[in-house]
């Protein structure tokens, strides 16, 4: 029985010390001190920890490093960019783009295998890339109602990415992902038709709209400043609405 | 510098930053899949993500929960190519019952097993807490889910492994 008088008290802090028995939590040692049975139940709750601790390390032996491949060719793949400028995003003229870059884009990792050389070979590659990531992150694509948290995503679309405001809508996955080796945010927002993925790349210049076409998918990426958008949703979802209105929400950093 | 002084500077970074994690990043894979080929695997994988994206890693304090971060995505990729069940206890693979059976102590045996069985929204945090020693922020961060749920989480992973321990100790 608990000695400090509140019994609320005491299976707050059970409650908190099965979650943390390192009691990292404020108030935890004072209230300890003054209770023996919770004084107790910690000391379960450490032995429990140290069987759990020897349980997670078995022991490992054999490991073996992969044989790392040289890097020279892929390195000239990578796009040389202009450092950051403040750059306040304008709607770019995308109407009217010949759709052939639409095949061009779904067929764009071939790229990888050949000399980039010019802008629309560079935006190709970007758009083989983000299509290739989409195909790795399926997780993100499930429609959900869940909000990710406001901390998480200023932690995602941070300083030196840029601004983001409310307008862009209810982001429901916000993850820091790896495009074309920089760090860029990944995130998803719900359209009409279901799950819309935005990938925010603040230092990846494209020539010109590059559709991203597939046989689920409708999608571009857009020019924006001295960096990029790409914005795709399911195939019969419509994006005008979608895009105007990220263009107007995200803004970046110097 | 040319490319192969280059290249060279940036396999000793990639052993430095990798040597001290590569074993727990394995068990961290294993109790993730909870197969120990498996997560061979998908470490091997993570790594050479790892070594293609290490310009991306701005500073090397950083690297313990960047590789983490790939070696869980990379998980979530080879369960959504191979389109595998999730693992049966009582159904185990040679390499899953060597992994429970390692022990000769009975007590650590019975943890591991309960271990295995608990759910992955719960085992996930507990080895991201006890095994890699990162704090429920960290483990929010990594799992994006919030704090208050890691804690809950947390809470029921080891409720559920005392019971289960205790189950066993009555029989």
């Amino acid at each position: 029985m608990s000695t400090s008088g509140n019994i609320m008290k005491c299976d707050d802090y059970k409650q908190a010390i099965a979650a943390d028995p390192a009691e990292s939590f404020a108030d935890g040692a004072g209230h300890v001190a003054a209770c023996s049975s919770c004084a107790d139940y910690k000391a379960e709750m450490l032995a429990l920890d140290e069987s759990i601790a020897k349980a997670l390390s078995f022991d490992v032996s054999g490991l073996r490093m992969p044989e790392l491949p040289e890097l020279d060719g892929e390195d000239e793949n990578v796009v040389n960019l202009p450092f950051k400028r403040k750059a306040r995003i304008t709607m770019p003229s995308w109407v009217g783009i010949a759709a052939g870059f639409a095949l061009a884009a779904f067929l764009g990792v071939q790229f990888l295998a050949t000399d980039i050389t010019t802008d629309a070979d560079k935006d190709q590659l970007l758009a083989a890339q983000v299509l290739a990531h989409l195909d790795h992150e399926p997780q993100a694509l499930l429609p959900t109602n869940a909000v990710v948290a406001k901390e998480r995503l200023a932690a995602v679309v941070n300083d030196d990415v840029g601004t983001m405001d409310r307008n862009i809508g209810l982001v429901t996955y916000a993850m820091s992902c790896v495009i074309n080796g920089r760090t860029i945010p990944h995130l998803v927002i719900q359209g009409e038709k279901g799950p819309i993925t935005l990938l925010l790349m603040p230092d990846e210049m494209v020539s010109m709209p590059v559709p991203l076409m597939g046989e689920s998918i409708n999608g571009v990426i857009l020019p924006v400043g001295n960096g990029s958008i790409a914005i795709i949703g399911r195939r019969d979802e419509r994006l005008d609405e979608i895009k105007e209105r990220v263009m107007n929400s995200v803004e970046w950093s110097i | 510098m040319n490319n192969s002084l280059a290249n060279v500077a940036r396999k000793q970074r990639f052993n430095r930053v990798v040597s001290v994690l590569h074993k727990d990043l394995y068990r961290y894979a294993t109790w993730l899949c909870r197969d120990p080929g498996i997560a061979e695997e998908v470490v091997q994988e993570a790594l050479l993500r790892a070594w293609k994206s290490l310009d991306a890693l701005r500073e090397d304090d950083a690297a313990k929960p960047w590789l983490l971060t790939i070696v869980r995505r990379e998980n979530a990729r080879y369960f959504e190519r191979k389109r595998l069940e999730t693992v049966d206890i009582d159904n185990l693979t040679p390499a899953q019952s060597a992994m429970l059976a390692e022990t000769e102590d009975p007590n650590l045996g019975v943890m591991r097993q309960a271990i295995f069985r608990l759910q992955d929204d719960y085992r996930e945090p507990l080895v991201l807490q006890v095994l890699m020693g990162h704090s429920t922020k960290e483990i929010a961060e990594l799992m994006g889910i919030n704090p208050g749920a890691v804690l809950t989480r947390l809470h029921r992973a080891r409720i559920k492994l005392k019971d289960e321990v205790a189950k066993e100790d009555a029989q």
